[in-house]
């Protein structure tokens, strides 16, 4: 632990803090207990930020401190579902295509590029308008997850096919191993550094289409998200009633989150090509 | 000989591709509790009040037979394999009864594709020589800040970024149109000079948003490609910087991002729907949008099935091109 | 290197520079002078731009076409509620059991190309729309009409299937407009089809003409006619419409709007938001609404918003569950969280409490309502009219700062007569009497946990969509388990009709002329299907023998009768004794003109029309509203 903090780069230091502070905020004050976010009137309406409310209240009467901790905890969840499920099918499907080649390989190809040359978005609106009544966060998670895993596994497979002329992999195979083998022990680490910035886009991405189809009005309409949290902001006309203290935060914590998760990941490859001793 | 099978494998995936797509469209919307006859009479009546029970009654069965809806789902399906895949021409559009979903999507189309195009290519283009920097000369100042630029646009929000704009450069400072406004009646300079007045924010806050992602990857692919052995024994034989960049680094870094490319533009019409909205530029995107709320199959069918049909030709050609960027790889 | 990167950085802002032509404000974009245009807004974009032809589905009517352009049998006054002849002159006469109507055509319109509007053209309308069975309506038609037939040049003979009395409430505008648009016969007789004929250079009997239309549909320019005087308005009022040119312009989102707004690059806009008239009237003196201060809004749209039950389903088929939900929500509390507290209340199902229906309807129910008691089951009564909610709502508002009026009448104009009231324990009991039991987990049915889905319209309808979040805000309260969901257009409509809701923002309402026929008539029993069908009306199911006798009662009634209002004040009673629809406030609307360029809007100081914009009276208002010099 000790020399991790003497190698890691100031990035990677700055990603973790960034990252284990979002972390904290979605999963441990979160548990402290606190009234219903959602609830309306539960405060006076339209409070300054005080001690009592760190960013005031909205035109509803929620605290949207409290507001703005479950939309971190929820966008998290559902960013960390979707980028894990996309990211894990995705390195999947692609190195299994590129690998094995022939009729699998055309078979996968084929359903990956039918995920990938349907548009996302479209189909989003079309899922979210059939989720009536039974919109959870890991639902909404399963759905955007939909889309997830196409990219990915296309970028991984033309990755692994470029890798699999390459003459330590042929070494390899000669030597017997299977291909199975080859794919974990040769090519998964090179897959891996990509795979990462995949999962940070992927967590990203999530929330981003979260926040489109939450602007368009149509995320589940009581899901406290960060997307959903600007989208009830606007509705309210936040920005030109100057309420900062309410359509800010969650803005702020969307950009700060993100920087966070892109620190973290560049100086995660730095850290590892210093690593591997250059 | 190799070289024929592959295409011929790789054009049946791509029809493979196409006719699953489709399908997919046509029956997803179809599954829905939504229904583009209710939701007209709906319109209809939160406008003028409650209407006479006879009267709607009769209105539905007239539309119920106009929109095509009255023959099975199967038979829907065969004359629109029929009529849409083979033809394009995809019937008329519901909402806006009887005009056909062809000339609606024509008015529009060269508008999307003109700003999306090039503000996709553009932007994938500095990005990537940006993110090429980058991941080969990390220690250069210049790149840092770039990289620097991008880490901190990329997070917002593409409506933020949008509605920044908006407000300071049209409504602050007014030296844009609130709304694009272009004027197609009055000659072409008149056209010219709105459509550039009309595209310069929207263009650009795309701009802003695009190339952020195309330097986060390109940065981290190149960075991998730079320490590779091959890179490094170019170094010992003395070659210089930049040559190692743009023969070594780039040619091996580029592959994923042309496929990225490709399949981004499939981004094309979805992605034009915030900015449709925001800036108020015509396009594709908002007609996707309505026809969805309103359950247009016909011109859901239209604009979708075009955008599959572009993105999947658009991996096809690069796929067939892999091989002469990347001699590696062997038509297999 | 690190040139050519400053290159791409310094080159957008270049272009910026080059487009910073000041902005004057003397022409507008499409080339008219700024000060002889009003710019009015549309509320949704066209597709199909160049289509003026009524009668061609997909038309947008909103966009200025039947606002300036279309002639109407009858019109409305907004304001009394009463109807007047425009291409009509007068009422129908009918025979004694309303089969045959003499209409009487007023003489002196002209078509914009010159030819005379008579009884021909009339004639021709009707016998199109029913030889046409590709126009919507065409059915209804054949169904309604034997025959339409020229008397004289200036008279038409009606005959009806059946009795029909109310030939001009249905047949000319109400709300909104009328599907029913004179069209020229000298135009129309020569197309082959008239469902198909885009009719780009419209002659029209309205006072403006097309000057110009955006291939992109997002304006249209009108011109004023040149012989505005023969036009339906000049016929009628015999004033000239003052802007030379009107451009109704397609603004775009809420943000643009009101920036658009604020910058004088529009004269008026449809619908806001409170929030958005705080804005705007702060950053721009010039802008004001219906009311110049609090409450801004005029409350006399003819829609009620409030809760939908779906009556097929248990338990919401149980008038004491209803009533129920109803105690058990604050009202107050729904009241700020929807418009800060702006809005009349409309506490009646189904009846909007617009000025005029408050009047003739509202205010003499109330003794009733005052007296009217609930069985809460348990032996105990409860009388849940709340009549103090104006006065109440005027204390919070003015401890807010506003200025409130403290006459009582003015109060009562400006909330209503009364809500109904918070009464949790009341409401715990009349829901134990409809058969749910309250357990320390929550609440159950018929021994299953009990769950309450919301829905609402997504994004088009903030009145109701916000009515409906505090109300799943209430009833969560209350310690139900509720979920709540919007619903795109399609979903929502289709879900409307084939009862596929347990409760939703719907506003199946309405309330504008004195014969409440149109409002109720899609109440009737027999018009219900089971779930998961689509019926003609009768989207909540309400199954009450006692409404459906009334609204057949009505059916043969004279709409100007004395039994006609009877039968109407006696359906309220069934109505509110059963609670089919839950009414928060009237139709709220918040409707901003700009007075830089132009003066002299309908307000509430001077309410010579209802601020109704996109219904087809706009054109009644173009004579009054004047250039600023």
């Amino acid at each position: 632990m000790t020399s991790f903090l003497k190698n890691a780069n100031g990035r990677l230091k700055a990603g973790l803090v960034i990252t284990l502070f979002f972390l904290f905020l979605g999963f441990v004050v979160y548990y402290i207990p606190h009234a219903n976010p959602f609830s309306y009137n539960t405060y006076p309406r339209r409070l300054a930020p005080s001690f009592g409310h760190f960013f005031g209240t909205t035109s509803m009467g929620q605290d949207v401190f409290w507001l703005l901790i479950e939309a971190i905890h929820n966008s998290l969840v559902i960013g960390f579902i979707v980028a894990l499920i996309g990211t894990v099918v995705g390195v999947f499907v692609g190195l299994l295509a590129g690998f094995s080649g022939g009729l699998l390989d055309r078979i996968l190809m084929v359903i990956t590029d039918t995920f990938v040359v349907i548009p996302s978005l479209p189909i989003l609106i079309l899922m979210t308008s059939l989720m009536r009544g039974s919109a959870t966060v890991i639902l909404m998670a399963l759905v955007l997850a939909i889309f997830s895993w196409a990219w990915p596994s296309r970028q991984i497979r033309s990755l692994a096919l470029s890798l699999k002329e390459r003459d330590f992999v042929y070494t390899a195979w000669f030597s017997g191993e299977g291909t199975v083998q080859v794919i974990i022990t040769e090519i998964l680490p090179y897959a891996l550094t990509w795979s990462l910035s995949n999962f940070m886009n992927a967590t990203l991405s999530a929330i981003a289409s979260e926040s489109a189809l939450a602007v368009l009005g149509l995320s589940p309409a009581n899901l406290i998200s960060l997307g959903n949290m600007i989208q009830w902001a606007r509705e309210r006309n936040a920005i030109f009633t100057n309420q900062w203290n309410w359509i800010g935060p969650p803005i702020v914590a969307t950009i700060v989150l993100f920087v966070g998760l892109f620190l973290l990941i560049t100086g995660y490859n730095d850290y590892l090509s210093m690593k591997r001793g250059r | 000989m190799k070289f024929a099978k592959y295409v011929g494998l790789r054009i049946l995936t791509w029809a493979l591709t196409i006719w699953i797509g489709v399908t997919f469209i046509f029956f997803v919307p179809r599954m829905f509790p939504s229904d583009p006859v209710e939701n007209m009479i709906g319109r209809i009546q939160s406008r003028s009040g409650q209407m006479d029970p006879l009267e709607m009654e009769s209105l539905r069965k007239s539309l119920r037979i106009q929109f095509g809806l009255e023959g099975s789902l199967l038979e829907q399906y065969v004359s629109f394999l029929k009529k849409g895949l083979l033809q394009f021409d995809f019937g008329p559009s519901l909402m806006s009864f009887p005009t056909p979903v062809g000339d609606i999507i024509k008015t529009y189309l060269p508008y999307t594709l003109g700003l999306m195009l090039m503000t996709t290519i553009f932007s994938w283009l500095i990005g990537n020589f940006i993110g090429l920097q980058a991941g080969f000369r990390k220690k250069q100042l210049s790149s840092k800040f770039l990289e620097g630029v991008a880490i901190c646009i990329y997070p917002v929000p593409y409506f933020i970024v949008a509605l920044v704009l908006q407000i300071v450069f049209a409504f602050l400072l007014g030296w844009f149109p609130l709304q694009s406004t272009i004027i197609t009646m009055g000659g072409f300079v008149i056209f010219i000079k709105s459509l550039l007045r009309a595209s310069i924010l929207p263009g650009v806050s795309l701009l802003l948003v695009g190339t952020g992602w195309w330097i986060i990857s390109m940065k981290s692919l190149s960075g991998t490609v730079a320490e590779e052995d091959f890179v490094l024994y170019a170094r010992y034989r003395g070659l210089s910087e930049g040559r190692i960049g743009w023969s070594y680094v780039l040619r091996n870094s580029i592959i994923t991002q042309v496929t990225a490319l490709a399949m981004s533009l499939g981004g094309v019409f979805s992605g034009s729907i915030m900015t449709e909205i925001i800036f108020g530029y015509p396009g594709v995107g908002t007609l996707i949008q309505k026809a969805i709320l309103q359950s247009d199959y016909n011109m859901i069918l239209g604009c979708i099935t075009i955008s599959i049909v572009a993105i999947a030709t658009a991996t096809l050609i690069v796929d067939l091109i892999y091989p002469l960027i990347d001699p590696r790889i062997r038509y297999s | 290197m690190r040139r050519k990167v400053s290159a791409f950085l310094v080159l957008p802002l270049l272009i910026l520079l080059v487009f910073t032509a000041v902005n004057t404000y003397a022409m507008t974009e499409v080339g008219t002078p700024r000060r002889e245009t009003l710019i009015v807004e549309t509320q949704t974009p066209t597709d199909v731009p160049g289509q003026f032809n009524s009668y061609m589905q997909g038309t947008q009517m909103g966009f200025g076409i039947h606002q300036l352009m279309s002639a109407m049998m009858w019109e409305m006054d907004t304001i009394t509620g009463e109807q007047f002849g425009e291409v009509a002159a007068g009422a129908p006469e009918s025979n004694e059991d309303f089969t045959e109507h003499i209409v009487r055509i007023r003489e002196g319109i002209r078509w914009s190309d010159g030819e005379a509007l008579n009884a021909d053209d009339v004639v021709f309308t009707f016998n199109m729309i029913m030889s046409n069975p590709g126009i919507g309506p065409s059915a209804y038609y054949n169904a309604v009409f034997k025959s339409v037939e020229k008397v004289d040049d200036y008279t038409v003979l009606i005959k009806t299937v059946d009795s029909f009395p109310r030939l001009a409430l249905r047949f000319g505008v109400t709300i909104w407009g009328n599907d029913l648009r004179i069209v020229p016969e000298h135009i129309y007789s020569q197309v082959a089809d008239v469902t198909t004929f885009k009719d780009s250079d419209p002659v029209v009997a309205g006072p403006y003409i097309v000057k110009a239309f955006d291939s992109l549909g997002k304006w249209i320019l009108y011109e004023r006619r040149e012989d505005w005087e023969y036009s339906t308005v000049g016929a009628v009022t015999g004033k000239m419409p003052q802007a030379r040119y009107i451009l109704v312009k397609y603004i775009g989102d809420d943000t643009t709007r009101q920036m658009a707004m604020v910058n004088n690059e529009v004269d008026i806009l449809c619908e806001v938001t409170p929030e958005m008239v705080e804005v705007m009237t702060a950053m721009n003196p010039n802008i004001a609404c219906w009311y110049k201060d609090f409450p801004y809004a005029t409350s006399d749209d003819p829609c009620s918003k409030g809760i939908s039950f779906q009556m097929a389903k248990e338990p919401y088929d149980n008038p004491d569950f209803r009533w129920g939900v109803t105690l058990a929500m604050n009202f107050d509390e729904i009241s700020v969280n929807i418009f800060d507290g702006v809005g009349r209340a409309s506490a009646l199902p189904i009846l909007t409490a617009t000025a005029a229906m408050q009047e003739l309807y509202y205010i003499p129910l109330l003794p009733w309502l005052e007296a009217f008691e609930l069985d809460l089951g348990d032996g105990t009564t409860i009388q849940p009219f709340d009549t103090g909610y104006a006065l109440r709502m005027a204390e919070t508002l003015k401890a807010q700062g506003y200025d409130i009026p403290s006459d009582e009448t003015a109060l009562i104009d400006m909330f209503g007569i009364g809500c109904w009231k918070y009464a949790p324990d009341a409401a715990e009991k009349l829901f134990v009497k409809a058969g749910l039991e309250k357990r320390a987990e929550g609440w159950y049915f018929k021994d299953q946990p009990f769950t309450i889905n919301m829905t609402y319209l997504a994004d088009t309808e903030a009145q109701a969509g916000r009515g409906l979040i505090a109300a799943y805000d209430q009833l969560v309260k209350f310690g139900f388990n509720c979920n709540l969901a919007s619903e795109s257009s399609a979903t929502w409509d289709s879900n409307a009709a084939t009862g596929n809701y347990e409760i939703g923002g719907y506003w199946p309402t309405g309330g504008i002329t004195r014969d409440l026929y149109a409002q109720i008539s899609g109440w009737d029993a027999n018009l219900i299907v089971p779930i998961g069908e689509r019926g003609a009306g009768q989207g909540s199911r309400w199954n009450n023998a006692e409404a459906t006798r009334i609204v057949q009662a009505m059916s043969v009634v004279s709409p100007d009768s004395d039994e006609s209002y009877e039968l109407g004040m006696e359906f309220m009673k069934v109505a509110t004794a059963d609670m089919p629809f839950l009414g928060f406030h009237s139709g709220v609307k918040f409707v901003p003109t700009n007075s830089t360029f132009w003066t002299n809007y309908p307000s509430a100081e001077n309410p010579y029309n209802g601020p109704w914009w996109w219904w087809s009276c706009f054109k009644y208002i173009t004579t009054e509203i004047t250039a600023v010099d």
